[in-house]
């Protein structure tokens, strides 16, 4: 009997009008439709701060990825009171601070900048999504 | 201790440190003897200005002005000038507004500290800063707008 392979689920800021939340939610989308579909999934922070079951046990039961907006890192937070731990953490600002020539705009729809930042950061992301399921890989070899 | 003036406006409290001098744009002004001066920003602008991502302070061994800019904060939100609140040489930088400048969000008394500055005439540029009673009344009448306009 083999055990079954854990995803990574990405967990981003819910931050609605705030462009740093939009930037953890776009980047979260682009790694989880585009860069890395069979690898990952989605956990809306919605979902773990209502409690929902379902989304909570994913979280658990995973390898997660916290996409924090701002410094009160409430992704990082509810994975924690989910009852997971974060294999990775990234912050938006942070990755704005490593991509200082794309400054996020606007909030429903992202400046070119903001989308840029996004992709940026869903490439650092996929980064880590790459070597989190490495040692997954490993841990069932 | 320091006493510090604290006020509370929704879920957000202000707190303004009573052992030092303010400029009206939000900048302290802690004298720490020799003519020589500390500077940051107020609790109320770091708040109102959001997380830091990079501070830019004038080099250490520049004079500035009462009018010169002496530091400029980036925020994800804005940009934010600041003039000199005291003439005189530039003698230290944070080391940390390069490496960590969300010290400013962290401790913006303490180890988000700006620059220090060795003033040209102390005694007159402290006439035209506020103290902390007259920075804390007008920090609220901009805070009670803030919330107002939002």
């Amino acid at each position: 009997m083999s055990e079954k392979r854990r995803k990574v689920m990405l967990v981003p800021c819910s931050g609605l009008g705030k462009s740093l939340g939009t930037v953890s939610r776009e980047a979260a989308y682009e790694v989880l439709e585009d860069l890395r579909p069979a690898e990952t999934g989605l956990a809306p922070l919605s979902l773990l701060v209502l409690g929902d079951e379902a989304t909570r046990a994913a979280v658990a039961d995973n390898v997660a990825v916290a996409i924090d907006g701002c410094k009160l890192a409430c992704a990082s937070k509810m994975v924690a009171e989910s009852g997971g731990q974060v294999a990775r953490g990234f912050a938006v600002l942070d990755a704005y601070r490593r991509h200082r020539e794309f400054k996020p705009r606007g909030i429903a729809e992202l400046n070119e900048g903001g989308r840029k930042l996004a992709h940026a950061l869903a490439e650092e992301i996929a980064a880590a999504v790459d070597a989190l399921s490495k040692d997954e890989e490993e841990q069932h070899a | 201790m320091t006493d510090v003036l604290e006020f509370t406006l929704d879920k957000f409290k202000f707190e303004v440190p009573t052992d030092r001098y303010y400029s009206e744009e939000g900048l302290w002004v802690l004298p720490e003897g020799d003519d020589r001066v500390r500077i940051g920003l107020s609790d109320f602008v770091q708040q109102r200005s959001g997380d830091v991502a990079f501070a830019q302070i004038t080099a250490e061994g520049a004079t500035v002005g009462l009018d010169d800019e002496v530091a400029v904060i980036e925020t994800i939100k804005v940009d934010v000038y600041f003039n000199a609140p005291v003439a005189g040489e530039i003698v230290a930088v944070n080391p940390e507004m390069d490496v960590a400048p969300e010290a400013i969000n962290q401790d913006p008394y303490g180890e988000g500290w700006l620059a220090v500055i060795e003033a040209e005439d102390w005694e007159a540029d402290r006439g035209r800063l506020l103290d902390p009673q007259a920075y804390f009344e007008g920090m609220k009448e901009e805070a009670q707008e803030d919330a107002r306009t939002l």
